[in-house]
């Protein structure tokens, strides 16, 4: 081989892709645990279809993307460690000339497939909404309940990926035998079922700012209009979707021999972090943040005054929760038992998934305006007892305790 | 026509199963082969006139695993 066709197939140094990789990753963290009071979503409804379109898109290409890998992560992890397991085993069998060529090929492929199945299953789910209105409308504990059987099913298959006891081979599905030959008589080998299934499966768990999304879908009244919307955003959503996670694939390349432990850790907290989710949503106190949250008693801080000024209106004796994009503030309120309350949320420009409010003991669930305030009712609690609260995805949380 | 059950231990994920399958479509003389990841092994259904065991071991190998008759 010429020096030149040597240089021509050197592999990008792989410093590049880990700091190219570590830099895409915490803008990602960045702009989802920051994420700025735009009001991209608040879409109006007068506004022109065209305008309506952009504002989807650009949401889905900004919020929407980081938001949407944060929750959604797992199932394109899943679903490329498949694909990444074969080409470890293909390089382990032919050697390393053919694993350069291999996994470049073959790490995009998965993610493409994943990320159309994904926007043509949104798509549909857009003309459904637009078309059934809220009937097709998850409840919190719908919710709850997939998410933890998602969580378990990552759980299981980051074990059995590191090979911890046969029986976790069974949280591996196998698909139909039919489905198998036609896929491998028409793909001539290539794993498409999976990256398709699981892109068509995250319509089951869609992140706060898709959920806002589904919202303006089901108030369009139309199918296509419904469509439409849903297909902008998701298109929205795909680049981001792409490059972080080919990135982190390509960086996986480089540490073979540790990617497959890698893909497995991270799977693996992916399963904790939507199990947890979970439990939040169930309102149930073995959750993470409500196990902890007296340890951290500087998370429960009141909101920044700005942020809370329609604080002051609330009648004194009434209890007031700011619900912002960062979450609730404060994480912990106290209020005497025995005793009919009133909680006023308010939101003060929120476009997070903080506006999906749900307190499961009280079985109440509440999609919150960007801007105002709603009051609940809350019964008469004993002493000593806690009512929990938390966002419909379970990623924001907090407590009612009553003294 | 014979049924045999093989061992394949070093299967990795359901992907492994579907490439074995795959053998359907190369191997002469085969009826129906059913890979399972979750028990770690085929059945194959083979015309035994024109296949022996060494040559399903040997094109199990090509596609990277290892066969071992049950």
């Amino acid at each position: 081989m010429s020096n030149k066709q040597k240089n021509k197939n050197e592999p990008i140094n792989p410093m590049i892709i880990i700091v190219l990789g570590v830099v895409f990753i915490v803008i990602a963290v960045a702009m989802f645990v920051f994420q700025p009071n735009s009001n991209s979503i608040n879409i109006a409804a007068d506004s022109s279809t065209m305008s309506q379109l952009m504002v989807a898109f650009i949401t889905g290409i900004t919020t929407g993307g980081l938001s949407c890998l944060a929750v959604q992560g797992g199932l394109l992890a899943s679903s490329l460690a498949h694909q990444i397991e074969q080409d470890y085993t293909e390089q382990i069998t032919h050697g390393k000339k053919a694993k350069q060529i291999a996994v470049r090929t073959n790490s995009a492929l998965p993610i493409f497939l994943f990320l159309f199945a994904k926007v043509i299953a949104y798509t549909l789910l857009g003309a459904l909404l637009g078309f059934v209105g809220s009937y097709l409308t998850f409840s919190p504990m719908t919710r709850a309940m997939l998410m933890i059987f998602i969580g378990i099913f990552m759980i299981g298959n980051a074990l059995r990926m590191f090979n911890v006891h046969p029986i976790f081979r069974y949280f591996s599905i196998e698909p139909p035998k039919f489905l198998t030959r036609y896929i491998r008589r028409t793909a001539k080998g290539t794993d498409t079922f999976t990256p398709v299934f699981l892109g068509a499966l995250t319509i089951f768990i869609p992140c706060g700012v898709t959920q806002a999304m589904m919202a303006t879908a089901l108030g369009t009244g139309s199918a296509a209009m419904g469509a439409a919307l849903m297909l902008a955003f998701t298109l929205g959503t795909s680049p981001v979707f792409f490059i972080v996670a080919y990135l982190a694939t390509e960086l996986g390349s480089k540490l073979e021999k540790f990617f497959m432990r890698f893909v497995a850790v991270v799977v693996l907290i992916l399963g904790f972090v939507t199990l947890n989710g979970g439990l939040n949503v169930l309102g149930s106190p073995l959750s993470f943040e409500n196990m902890t949250r007296g340890l951290f008693p500087s998370l429960s801080r009141p909101a920044p005054v700005a942020e809370s000024a329609p604080q002051a209106q609330i009648p004194a004796g009434e209890l007031a929760l700011n619900v912002q994009n960062g979450g609730y503030f404060p994480a912990t309120l106290k209020a005497p038992a025995d005793k009919d309350l009133t909680l006023n949320l308010i939101t003060n420009q929120t476009y997070s998934c903080a506006r999906d409010f749900v307190i499961p003991a009280l079985n109440y669930y509440q999609l919150l305006p960007d801007t105002g305030t709603v009051q609940m009712m809350i019964p008469a609690q004993k002493k000593g007892s806690t009512l929990f609260f938390t966002c419909s995805m379970g990623m924001y949380t907090g407590q009612i305790v009553f003294e | 026509m014979i049924k045999k059950t093989f061992q394949i231990p070093d299967m990795t994920c359901t992907n492994c199963a579907m490439k074995i399958e795959s053998l359907e479509d190369i191997l002469a003389g085969v009826k129906e082969i059913n890979a399972s990841y979750h028990k770690l092994q085929m059945v194959i259904e083979y015309d035994e006139t024109k296949l022996t065991d060494e040559q399903i071991i040997a094109a199990v190998k090509k596609k990277g695993y290892t066969a071992v008759v049950k």
